[in-house]
């Protein structure tokens, strides 16, 4: 038994090894890019079917797969703010066949209850994408940009209406970052979610809401609101119109990311093969105009960089909660 | 016009659109049967399937489930007290007691003819006053959503029948629950203590399957067997006489609930189904029938949750903004397949927005078919003998709600609140205004401390509100008639 097996697996391996050579002679693929030793990859997230981790692997695993010659399986492991599919794959076996989509969401959730496993039991594989946020306002209201946000703040912080998240929602955290710059004391209103703040600046309660691109869209394009300001490093590819923040003069970048991480001790060939695949994922012309609609940024991280940025987040996080009073 | 209905009819012959409308239905009623699987974790579960189908297609087999699931979740509520959705929840207290004499059938029939009425002439609303309706959401402030929900929780005074400070007890205790988790204003946990679980609080479903279901099983559990023989086992449609003398103005408050809570995002189907049927006893000519079998309690809720799941996609549509946990899912299905929802949407893919309204008409149909043939089977199973239908109901809540999550969490959560419902039932207090409480509770607190966010502490933003003040007069009216009819009544008796 055991005989035939490893015989079989030699006539696999030889098999593969010449297809290799057929392919490279015939020049698919180049000779340089070993096969992804794996069929099968299982991408976790804790996002429900349809929300926004979700949507990001999905679209992302129509055009990897091809490229990468493996077949992505999505599962979504809801529960415990992250906690659970954390979990899931901290327990499975570092062979590259599994990956968790790692957000902002899963350095929180330990900040606010035990967990079992957390980001530090993960290894940190790739960086790929930033998630802009942008401030917005109705289309008849008299401000024109981030800096008349700020005037109209600094001179009236009374009637100031500026509607964010939770305290532990990015939007909030840039307008509270915002409130800092402008250096006097407003309110800032606390919603659920962007649609919540959306329907709040569409029928006057507030003056400005900050939130994402896809939550905007539609009434933008309906021109029911104007965008003031987007808080990135270079202007948005969707609204190339819209200036950043920095070029108004405000020093102020927040995004979230979205990346990959492993279970610990994943092997050397499988983070390369990563690193390798995704800035040619990101560079697919197809998949560019698709994330692009998506008003997603490309932001490739190698494992290094990636670890480095991971740990500066949580430092910044826990700093800024702290601040707010939302953990000890 | 000519244009929209030749559009519906190419996607209706064009597309298997009504082959997604059947099994959307079909599998809408078997979740929303299921106890723990809300009509939210059905389209959850089906969405993957959709990937692969044609858009309009896609979207009309998510719709469909929604509405199977707000109908489905009424059949163990009213067999067996087990709520299958939040909206259900609704529905057991008087759908149940029918059941238990002898008028189940009846009852079903009513749940699904309302349900079948709620969801076409929601449609009609959809499909007439979407852009009129759209605004008229706009109206509604952080002040007003407090004020529904004031409205709401008003009516314990009158379902608390006999003590008020009972009644008040109870809704306190639900008010409590409603606390517990991540603080949706300053962010902060309250009572989570350090468990990652109870982050995001207790979902309503838990709660009310807990105290609905569960105690009764300990209650029939320590019973020697069913009261009675059921006499109906056959699904009994109402008559036109009923429905004119009993069930039109009960559908009505259901329409015009369903509808408010329909565009008004945040709301959703299980605040229209609980304040649909107070309103429903609240204008009954019949009061003394609610709580102990009313046909107007089944038909209220029943019929407004099924509007909603029509006037929820009004701002979905309209401002690519979810009315409720379902609609949300129906967005991420939509963003799926590259559409947009929001103004645009009508004038880029009105093939979409047209097929599904053509799509769900014809759901609603579907409906009142499989609806009639599952029913059937349910109450088939539902006479067997009592130890076997106990065993299966405690196994199908348990491992409905582990389902949920895949953790013990959920389960213990249901056992728990089973416990406290069965205590509540033995001192004589009723649940329904703890269930309330739970049920209203976010929205009051969360919209009253924006408010005042919002207007830097001055209270008079919710007399400022228009919205806000016609229904916070009418609660102060019906709390006060209820106080001075009990207090005449006491005196009456002393």
């Amino acid at each position: 038994m055991n005989v035939r097996r490893r015989h079989l697996s030699q006539l696999t391996g030889t098999l593969c090894a010449a297809g290799l050579l057929v392919a490279s002679t015939s020049g698919v693929l180049a000779a340089d890019t070993p096969a992804y030793p794996v069929k099968t990859v299982t991408l976790i997230t804790h996002s429900s079917p349809g929300g926004g981790s979700d949507l990001f692997l999905r679209q992302m695993i129509k055009y990897l797969g091809p490229q990468m010659g493996v077949t992505f399986v999505v599962k979504n492991v809801r529960g415990g703010g992250g906690a659970k599919a954390l979990a899931e794959l901290a327990k499975l076996p570092p062979d590259g066949s599994a990956f968790y989509a790692t957000t902002d969401t899963c350095i929180q959730t330990p900040m606010f209850g035990k967990v079992e496993y957390t980001i530090h039991d993960l290894e940190p594989v790739v960086n790929v994408f930033e998630d802009p946020e942008v401030i917005y306002t109705r289309k008849d209201s008299p401000l024109k940009s981030l800096k008349d946000v700020m005037a109209a703040a600094k001179k009236d912080p009374k009637n100031a209406k500026w509607g964010g998240g939770t305290a532990t929602e990015l939007g909030r955290q840039v307008l509270e970052r915002l409130k800092e710059i402008v250096g006097v004391d407003l309110p800032i209103v606390s919603f659920e979610g962007g649609g919540d703040a959306m329907m709040a600046v569409l029928n006057g309660s507030m003056d400005i809401a900050v939130g994402e691109p896809g939550e905007v869209s539609a009434q933008l394009e309906a021109g029911k609101i104007r965008l003031l300001a987007a808080f990135t490093e270079q202007r948005l590819a969707t609204y190339p119109d819209v200036p950043t923040a920095k070029e108004q003069g405000v020093d102020l970048v927040l995004t979230k990311f979205r990346g990959l991480t492993g279970p610990k001790g994943l092997p050397t060939d499988v983070v390369k093969a990563w690193e390798e695949a995704i800035p040619k994922l990101l560079a697919n012309p197809e998949y560019k105009k698709a994330y692009d609609e998506d008003s997603l940024i490309p932001a490739f991280k190698d494992q290094k960089a990636f670890q480095a940025y991971l740990a500066k987040t949580e430092v910044d996080l826990k700093t800024y909660l702290t601040k707010m009073g939302v953990i000890k | 016009m000519e244009q929209i209905f030749s559009i519906i009819f190419d996607v209706m012959t064009g597309t298997p659109a009504l082959i997604g409308a059947a099994i959307g239905i079909t599998w809408g009623i078997i979740g929303g049967a299921l106890p723990g699987i809300s009509p939210s974790i059905s389209m959850a579960l089906i969405l993957p399937l959709t990937y692969t189908m044609q858009p309009v297609v896609g979207i009309i087999t998510l719709a469909a489930v929604y509405c199977g699931a707000e109908y489905g979740g009424s059949i163990p509520a009213i067999l067996i007290s087990t709520p299958g959705t939040n909206a259900a929840g609704a529905t057991v207290i008087d759908g149940y007691q029918m059941q238990l004499k002898g008028r189940g059938g009846e009852a079903l029939g009513i749940s699904l003819v309302s349900g079948v009425i709620g969801g076409l002439v929601g449609l009609v609303l959809l499909v007439t006053l979407t852009g009129w309706l759209a605004d008229a959401a706009l109206l509604f402030r952080p002040a007003s959503y407090f004020a529904i929900g004031i409205l709401g929780l008003s009516v314990i005074a009158s379902l608390s029948e006999g003590s008020l400070v009972k009644g008040l007890i109870s809704g306190i205790l639900g008010l409590m629950i409603a606390t517990v988790g991540n603080d949706p204003i300053s962010g902060v946990n309250r009572f989570t203590f350090g468990s990652v679980d109870l982050i995001c609080g207790f979902g309503p479903i838990l709660i009310m399957v807990g105290l609905f279901a569960v105690s009764e099983l300990f209650k029939e559990s320590g019973q020697a067997s069913w009261p009675k023989a059921q006499a109906a086992t056959k699904i009994k449609l109402p008559s036109f006489t009923l429905w004119r003398k009993r069930l039109a103005i009960p559908h009505l408050i259901g329409v015009i609930v369903g509808t408010i809570e329909g565009i008004v995002p945040g709301a959703g189907g299980t605040v229209a189904a609980f304040i649909s049927r107070n309103e429903a006893k609240r204008w009954s000519r019949h009061k003394e029938e609610f709580d102990h079998g009313s046909v107007e309690g089944v038909a209220a809720p029943e019929c407004s949750n099924n509007v909603v799941t029509s006037t929820s996609l009004i701002p979905l549509l309209s401002f690519g903004i979810p009315g409720s946990n379902s609609s949300a899912i129906l967005l991420g299905g939509m963003l799926l397949h590259g559409l947009r929802p929001g103004p645009m949407i009508f004038v880029q893919n009105p093939e979409v927005v047209y097929g599904l309204y053509g799509g769900l008409f014809f759901a609603n149909l579907f409906l009142l078919v499989i609806g009639l043939v599952s029913v059937r089977g349910a109450l088939w199973l539902v006479n067997r003998p009592k130890p076997y239908v106990l065993a299966v109901v405690y196994v199908l809540i348990f491992s409905g709600a582990y389902s949920l999550n895949h953790s013990l969490f959920e389960p213990t959560v249901v056992l728990i609140m089973g416990v406290v419902g069965y205590l509540l039932r033995y001192i004589g207090l009723s649940p329904l205004p703890m269930v309330l409480g739970v049920v209203l509770g976010f929205m009051v607190e969360t919209n009253f401390r924006r408010s005042l966010q919002i207007s830097q502490g001055d209270y008079g933003i919710f007399l400022g509100d228009p919205v806000s003040i016609i229904l916070l007069t009418l609660s102060f009216v019906f709390v006060s008639v209820s106080i001075y009819r009990m207090v005449h009544e006491s005196r009456k008796q002393a």
